[in-house]
């Protein structure tokens, strides 16, 4: 740590960035990034509605360093430069001498301040290892939104051409491919993953569900994040088994032109966030529905709960995370799990996105609770969770595994093995692709799984197979 | 000197006061005038009340008190029970605020508001040494920082010399004169740097407001930069 620190000892401007973990960009710009950056930044802030905040922020910033010791990145690293506030700086720091008044005059006074392409270095280094998980923002005395700030920084970087190729690859194909989701699953592949799932389900259950396709004027519309269709077919079937076993097969439908909930804007441009927000909202017009229901995935269900309302109008449609929708059929005694089954110790990770806020701590523990008997809590959790390291997109950017692994999931692997589970239940797709990592590379003896792969185990189904009679199935195949 | 004196005590203190309360009415003006004008409606749909929950956990913070920034924290939070009250409710400054604005505050006893000055003194001294002595904290300061923690703390050291005459070496009127033109300038610094967080500590909470985007702003943005056809 004390290397580093000298090194940073040395004012800001003769840092030369140490890229450790550098990423793809696919065109990286290479002239007069200093210019078309204040560009960019410049009309960012005549269009949107950032100003005001800014203002505040980089006049009664305070610098008193609380959020240093809340950050998982910065506590893995020691690095002064990973310092939450120290990053938001950056930002600051150049909103202030190129859009204030006040910078400006102080400019013209004193040879301070001036933007050069080390800052801008600086930058694209640092904003991609945040996470975006706002944990520092609860631990700020004067609220200060670190992952908001993170995300304006990444957005204004992203219009000069400066964005993770991985992020912007799935994006493009998002907005202006032919298949319309960031996985490329073309319709047909969707339909025979549905098939398939239907079969796998038969087997396992003993009843037939066919997959509601293109059923218009259903309840639900049904969005997840589209790679579970291709990585995690047992969440999926937790997913049908609660909707059947609730007696609301014929309420909810997935939709072909649309069926993908991850929505990267979310983590580095209003842009694009808005447009896959839009496209989002058209299918579930197109289908004639009534809610939007998110799979098991954080930032999916961030960005519709929060952007829906936002940018739809008068389409607003309600938005359901599928959490809140099992454990609505649980107290409504809809569905019953059964307590003998899941014999093996549980903790849960609350994904950043929906537990940050508070919108969804209690549900899965309820969810849990209601079936498994020995689930414990990993410390802190809740809404002060460590993010699993692969927040704000990281985790899609394959690049950056070494980091993701050794910085930023360093601290929840701690966690992960001191609870000792067996099964840690991690509702979000990139939460458990990250998980899944991490388990491997520190070697903790531990499964990562969605909360339905867990509930799929132990739900009745009326007119199937009891759990008990699968267990034993499952137990016998084992051998 | 007394001359001097009144002078410091009278106009000065009217002005520079009412800078400060200019300054910062300008400061809630602007941010709340920007706000509602961009915003418009959609303040009503606002998470207002876990804002102002979030906002009340930091009057006892005893949830913050997390490890690895446990002293900093007590102190810097303690350090404000005393630049809030002793300013305000000393006995000595309450004939100020009567004369000033004929309004009568409560007034805290001589020996509780020397204690709390002295508490408040060593708090921001401390404060000082994680400055200079924290690599963390002092790789994120700048000059700023460190002079106008040493602006807040020149009127608390005067003001409790001029208390205590016994623990002082130089003239009454000397220190008094001083205790008089620092407070003036700290009144000036406080709306147009970090101390104005008196008033905008509220403002930075409200970032929920704020990731309420504007609708059509990310499309007119790549379009300014990029003419119609932006692709991703
Ligand atoms: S948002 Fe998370 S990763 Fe980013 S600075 Fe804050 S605590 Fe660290």
């Amino acid at each position: 740590m004390n290397e580093k620190a000298v090194e940073h000892q040395e004012t800001r401007e003769t840092i030369i960035p140490v890229r450790k973990y550098p990423y793809y960009i696919e065109k990286p710009p290479k002239e007069n990034r200093v210019g078309r950056f204040l560009e960019a930044f410049a009309a960012v802030l005549k269009y949107s509605d950032y100003k005001p905040l800014l203002d505040s922020y980089c006049t009664s910033n305070t610098k008193c360093n609380r959020c240093a010791v809340a950050c998982p990145v910065f506590l893995a690293t020691g690095d002064p430069r990973d310092i939450p506030c120290y990053r938001t700086n950056l930002i600051l720091d150049i909103y202030k001498r190129y859009f204030t008044i006040g910078g400006a005059i102080k400019a013209r006074l004193t040879n301070g301040f001036e933007l050069t392409e080390e800052i801008i270095d600086d930058m694209l280094d640092g904003f991609y290892r945040c996470t975006a998980c706002r944990r520092c923002t609860r631990e700020c005395p004067l609220g200060v939104d670190h992952g908001l700030i993170t995300r304006l920084a990444r957005y204004v970087l992203s219009l000069i051409g400066i964005v993770p190729k991985a992020l912007q690859v799935s994006v493009r194909e998002q907005l202006e491919g032919t298949t319309h989701n960031t996985s490329k699953v073309p319709k047909e592949a969707l339909i025979n993953t549905l098939e398939f799932l239907s079969e796998e389900l038969e087997d396992l259950l003993g009843v037939k569900m066919t997959f509601p396709v293109d059923r218009p004027g259903r309840e639900y519309v049904f969005f997840c994040a589209v790679s579970d269709y291709l990585l995690e077919p047992e969440t999926l079937m937790g997913n049908a088994a609660v909707l059947y076993a609730a007696g609301d097969w014929d309420k909810w439908t997935v939709g072909t032109h649309n069926y993908d909930g991850i929505n990267y804007g979310l983590f580095y441009s209003d842009w694009h966030l808005e447009n896959i927000i839009k496209q989002l909202v058209a299918e579930v017009t197109r289908l004639k529905g009534e809610k939007i229901l998110i799979g098991e995935c954080g930032h999916a269900s961030r960005s519709a709960h929060d952007f829906v309302p936002v940018f739809a109008g008068k389409e607003a449609y309600p938005v359901t995370n599928f959490m809140e929708y099992t454990l609505k059929c649980i107290q409504e005694g809809r569905i019953k799990l059964d307590r003998d089954i899941v014999t093996k110790r549980v903790t849960y990770h609350d994904p950043c996105n929906i537990a940050r806020s508070g919108w969804i701590v209690q549900q899965p523990r309820e969810i849990l609770k209601a079936f498994v008997n020995d689930f414990v809590e990993m410390k802190p959790s809740g809404q002060d969770n460590y993010c699993c390291g692969g927040g704000g997109g990281l985790v899609s950017i394959d690049e950056i595994h070494e980091f993701r692994m050794s910085v930023a999931g360093k601290i929840k692997a701690e966690q992960l093995r001191q609870t000792g589970a067996e099964i840690c239940i991690a509702p979000c797709a990139n939460c458990k692709k990250q998980l899944k990592e991490l388990v491997e590379y520190y070697k903790i003896p531990c499964t990562v799984m969605g909360l339905h792969d867990l509930i799929l185990k132990a739900i009745h189904i009326p007119g199937g197979k009891s759990p008990q009679e699968r267990k034993e199935e499952a137990a016998l195949m084992e051998m | 000197m007394e001359l001097w004196i009144d002078f410091a005590r009278g106009p000065l203190f009217a002005l520079t006061f009412l800078i400060m309360l200019l300054g910062l009415a300008r400061l809630i003006i602007i941010q709340i005038y920007s706000i509602v004008a961009r915003k418009g409606r959609r303040l009503i749909n606002a998470p207002w009340k876990k804002i102002f929950r979030e906002a009340l956990s930091w009057v006892i913070p005893v949830r913050h008190l997390i490890p690895g920034t446990k002293i900093f924290s007590i102190v810097s939070f303690s350090c404000h029970i005393g630049l809030i009250l002793v300013p305000l409710f000393l006995a000595n400054h309450i004939v100020l605020w009567e004369d000033l604005f004929d309004i009568n505050l409560p007034q805290l006893s001589s020996s509780v508001a020397d204690y709390l000055t002295l508490f408040t003194i060593v708090c921001l001294f401390i404060l000082f040494g994680f400055r200079v002595f924290s690599i963390r904290l002092r790789s994120m300061s700048r000059k700023s920082d460190y002079v106008i923690l040493i602006v807040v703390l020149l009127p608390f050291i005067t003001g409790y010399m001029a208390v205590h005459p016994k623990m002082n070496p130089f003239s009454w009127n000397v220190v008094m004169l001083l205790h008089l033109l620092s407070a003036a300038l700290l009144f000036i610094l406080i709306p147009f740097t970090k101390l104005a967080h008196i008033v905008l500590f509220f403002f930075d909470r409200i970032s929920a407001i704020h990731w309420q985007l504007r609708p059509g702003a990310g499309d007119q943005v790549a379009e300014s930069l990029y003419g119609k056809e932006a692709k991703v």
